[in-house]
């Protein structure tokens, strides 16, 4: 696991509008992770992705969509997770995002989690971006050219 | 912030580039959303099945290019909205999904199938449930 290309964590201003292949909106409960993570399955299936980028892909999204469950709304309202799903030639980008109360803001943990560094280590390029009006936006990007394999 | 009143959950909704990723990503929705929605196995494969024929003919039907389709679970119920579609859409979409020798397949499994116009615009209501679900 690990990218070879450089991984960048950072924030962007600007939001980018992308057409997407698939998007898909649930309430942002914990058992909705599942059903995300059977589409990646099924989107992946489709593409005839690599084993071990599906397995990145799950990882991250899992943990991005997680991150959403847990800290973005308080715990008497749920809110929507929207993931979107861009499959390009070389590569392969998510994008998970909530209306919640954005980054840096959650008081129900007491240190800096293991989430969004794990997503840094698996994601190629991962930008992380405030959502305008709150929320938060975490674009993951994945080369479908994995690590070892051939040129 | 944008929350939703207490009680009320964020909608769940898929929207699918008219392509070969239809059929996979909506079957799989709503294989789940079926099974969560606690449908006996032979609904279950009913609303596969229903999922299926949408995603083979509503892609010539839809207004912007993507299947768009919001879902409603409920005890033993799972409802969908497929749309927005062209005028017209709606019902084009039931014709044409008939099956030579076994006849329309979407109107012999849902439980509710009705057209809605929205101005320029329509959708399609499907509505699965268990038979036996009063308890």
């Amino acid at each position: 696991m690990g990218s070879y290309a450089q991984t960048q964590l950072r924030p962007v201003t600007s939001m980018q509008r992308v057409d997407t292949d698939v998007k898909l909106t649930l309430p942002a409960r914990p058992e909705n992770v599942s059903v995300i993570r059977h589409v990646l399955g099924a989107f992946a299936e489709a593409l005839r992705l690599p084993d071990d980028l599906v397995e990145d892909l799950r990882l991250a999204v899992t943990e991005a969509c997680t991150n959403v469950v847990r800290h973005a709304y308080p715990p008497e309202h749920t809110g929507p997770v929207e993931i979107s799903i861009l499959p390009l030639e070389e590569h392969v980008t998510v994008v998970v995002s909530d209306h919640g109360r954005g980054i840096g803001t959650s008081s129900d943990t007491t240190g800096p989690g293991l989430g969004l560094p794990l997503i840094a280590a698996i994601a190629d390029v991962v930008d992380l971006q405030p959502v305008p009006g709150g929320g938060s936006r975490v674009a993951m990007t994945f080369s479908r050219q994995r690590r070892g394999d051939v040129a | 912030m944008t929350t939703n009143p207490e009680g009320v959950d964020a909608p769940t909704t898929v929207s699918i580039a008219a392509g070969p990723l239809v059929g996979p990503i909506l079957r799989r929705v709503v294989g789940m959303l079926a099974a969560r929605a606690d449908l006996p196995l032979d609904r279950l494969d009913d609303a596969v099945l229903v999922a299926d024929l949408i995603a083979a003919r509503a892609p010539a039907h839809v207004l912007h290019g993507t299947v768009d389709v919001a879902f409603e679970p409920g005890p033993r119920t799972l409802s969908l909205r497929v749309g927005p579609l062209r005028p017209g859409g709606g019902d084009a979409l039931v014709v044409d999904a008939a099956v030579p020798g076994v006849g329309n397949v979407i109107e012999q499994l849902a439980d509710e199938l009705r057209v809605s116009p929205e101005g320029e615009r329509e959708y399609l209501h499907v509505r699965l449930e268990y038979a036996g679900a009063t308890n």
